[in-house]
């Protein structure tokens, strides 16, 4: 049993973030909201979301799993404007989803999960935390995006830096200590990514938003923010490209 | 060629993703060979240069091991060495059969009859010295390392997964698992649509693995005991016994114990059959290998294929460009390797 309603932004920035990694996906329902994990075919990227019931105007549901298209609910979105409310319903004998928004009523079959895994998220025990303001990742992506196809991660007891450089091109963004809003740092620690995985995990995020990141060397990048007010929480994982096989 | 008990072994569909990574010792004569034979004209002809020197092979071995190392999988080619003196019987009856082929071939030819003068010419392909020669060029352009194996290739390609320098032989043929091969790949040079022998059907060819440890579970035998059924049936090395194929071979075999034993109660004779066995159980390999992997030397491939043998250099450069951007790619890591 689902029967929820919930503001079209929010569903609209839940569909944005886990959109990035997977078309299809797994959504596990319990009565005090949804959870979802997924990876890429490629296995590069990890999204882990948490969306309690509180984001919900209601939420009402067993525990169960169901196989959402994103697509299609992205499509459906597109028919919403900002502050509409969006009604989502299990209809259990169809196996269908239907939703509603205004006077739009749409059905969508569920997909099959028998095939879909919830992936295990690696244990990753990585040297250096600290936490971000979104308008700074979203100005450093942007800066490497002009010149290059990767970005590195650095940061150590001094603050934190985004690099990127290709052939004689070089931009670098710098974060010292107190432009940060926490950094526990011991050491050193730097990884390289591929920057459309990077810049497509935070789109979403707004300027004000904190961003906790975990970096180690040669490793992979963990993301964790807040979306939907405090109610939702979501972490990447996005696996480094290393240097020479 | 090979052993004819395939239809016993058990083996698996997978696909050319799951290789990803892996090395794979090629039979590099048994691949060639179908180069040879399926990379012709509509009449039969192979694909040759202007000087009239035959380039299927070339042509196969660019595009093939193009597709594997953008896929990831690592091929390495093992070439044949000198044949066993117990196989002249079989290089022999080949020869002849070849020759037969030819006249048939010119035959239909005449007659206007493609389909049969193309099925023929295929049974004529041949390895020159031109061909082996350019084969190893190609790949060593291609940054691809070939063995040179003292006999059979299969066997020195079952050797080197056996040592645990390659994951799985590729081959078509079964007689690397006799040779004590933990795993067999088939399919990986036809993959895509293959005609069906004789008809005019096609069907939908997918890359398949043969694990030794699980087709003698299965059958409940040992590799001493998959060895007697295939002599029973024909190898390379000897006639089977008329009337006896895998499934019979393989209940008589499990019945009696062993091939002496069948051979006994049935009152026939293979001979040198210890001989034989001792192929398949301790062929000769070597260890003298090296196995070097290296990225392509695109304007060298294009100097030997464009420049010597008339292929179109746009077409060239297109398959290794794309094969030069998935070594980029390969620096990316999987998320799943920091567990």
């Amino acid at each position: 049993m689902l029967h929820a309603k919930i503001k079209s932004d929010i569903l609209r920035d839940l569909v944005d973030i886990v959109g990035t990694i997977v078309d299809e996906v797994k959504m596990n329902l319990s009565e005090d909201g949804i959870g979802l994990k997924a990876v890429d075919p490629a296995h590069v990227a990890m999204v882990d979301l948490k969306l309690s019931k509180e984001a919900f105007e209601s939420f009402e549901a067993d525990q169960m799993e169901i196989g959402i298209n994103l697509n299609k609910i992205e499509q459906f979105l597109k028919l919403s404007s900002s502050g509409e409310i969006v009604t989502l319903e299990h209809v259990e004998d169809e196996n269908r989803l239907v939703l509603e928004v205004d006077n739009i009523t749409q059905k969508m079959p569920l997909l099959d999960t028998a095939g879909m895994t919830d992936p295990s998220v690696p244990q990753l025990d990585l040297p250096v935390n600290l936490i971000v303001k979104g308008k700074h990742l979203l100005k450093g992506v942007k800066a490497s995006q002009n010149i290059s196809d990767h970005i590195a991660l650095s940061a150590g007891p001094d603050g934190f830096e985004i690099f990127s450089e290709e052939d004689e091109d070089m931009v670098r963004l710098s974060l010292s200590k107190d432009k940060l809003e926490e950094l526990n740092a011991n050491e050193e620690a730097s990884s390289l990514f591929a920057l459309d995985y990077f810049s497509s995990m935070i789109k979403s995020v707004s300027n004000d938003v904190p961003i906790k990141i975990d970096i180690g060397s040669d490793y992979p990048v963990v993301l964790q923010f807040a979306f939907a007010g405090d109610n939702g929480d979501v972490k990447f994982l996005l696996a480094p490209r290393i240097e020479s096989s | 060629m090979g052993v004819a008990i395939g239809s016993i072994l058990t083996s698996e569909e997978i696909d050319l993703n799951d290789l990803k990574g892996k090395m794979i010792a090629m039979d590099g004569y048994n691949i060639i060979y179908q180069f040879l034979a399926s990379i012709r004209q509509r009449d039969g002809t192979p694909l040759m240069d202007s000087q009239g020197n035959v380039t299927s092979h070339l042509s196969g071995l660019l595009y093939r091991n193009s597709n594997f190392l953008m896929e990831g999988l690592k091929p390495i080619y093992v070439l044949d060495g000198e044949p066993d003196v117990m196989k002249e019987g079989t290089l022999e009856k080949r020869k002849e059969r070849k020759k037969e082929a030819k006249k048939e071939y010119e035959k239909a030819l005449e007659k206007g009859d493609l389909e049969r003068a193309r099925t023929k010419a295929q049974q004529t392909s041949r390895m020159s010295k031109d061909i082996v020669q350019g084969s190893k060029r190609l790949l060593e352009l291609m940054g691809i390392p070939w063995v040179q194996a003292p006999a059979e290739g299969e066997a020195q390609a079952a050797h080197m997964v056996i040592e645990g320098d390659a994951w799985a032989v590729g081959s078509q043929d079964f007689d690397s698992i006799l040779c004590g091969a933990p795993r067999l790949v088939r399919n990986l040079t036809i993959t895509g649509k293959r005609k069906m022998p004789g008809r005019n059907e096609y069907r939908e060819i997918l890359p398949e693995i043969i694990v030794l440890q699980e087709v003698l579970d299965e059958l409940d035998i040992s590799r001493e005991q998959l060895i007697d059924i295939a002599l029973l049936c024909g190898t390379d090395y000897n006639e089977g016994i008329k009337g006896i194929g895998p499934k019979r071979g393989l209940k008589k075999v499990k019945k009696m114990g062993d091939l002496e034993s069948v051979l006994k109660k049935e009152g026939k004779s293979i001979g040198n059959h210890s001989v034989i066995k001792q192929l398949f159980l301790e062929p000769k390999v070597t260890d003298d290998y090296k196995v070097d992997f290296g990225e392509p030397d695109v304007d060298g491939v294009v100097d030997f294929l464009s420049g010597e043998r008339d292929f179109s250099e746009s077409r060239v450069r297109d398959v290794l460009d794309k094969v030069m951007d998935s070594y980029e790619k390969e620096k990316q890591s999987d998320l799943f390797s920091f567990n």
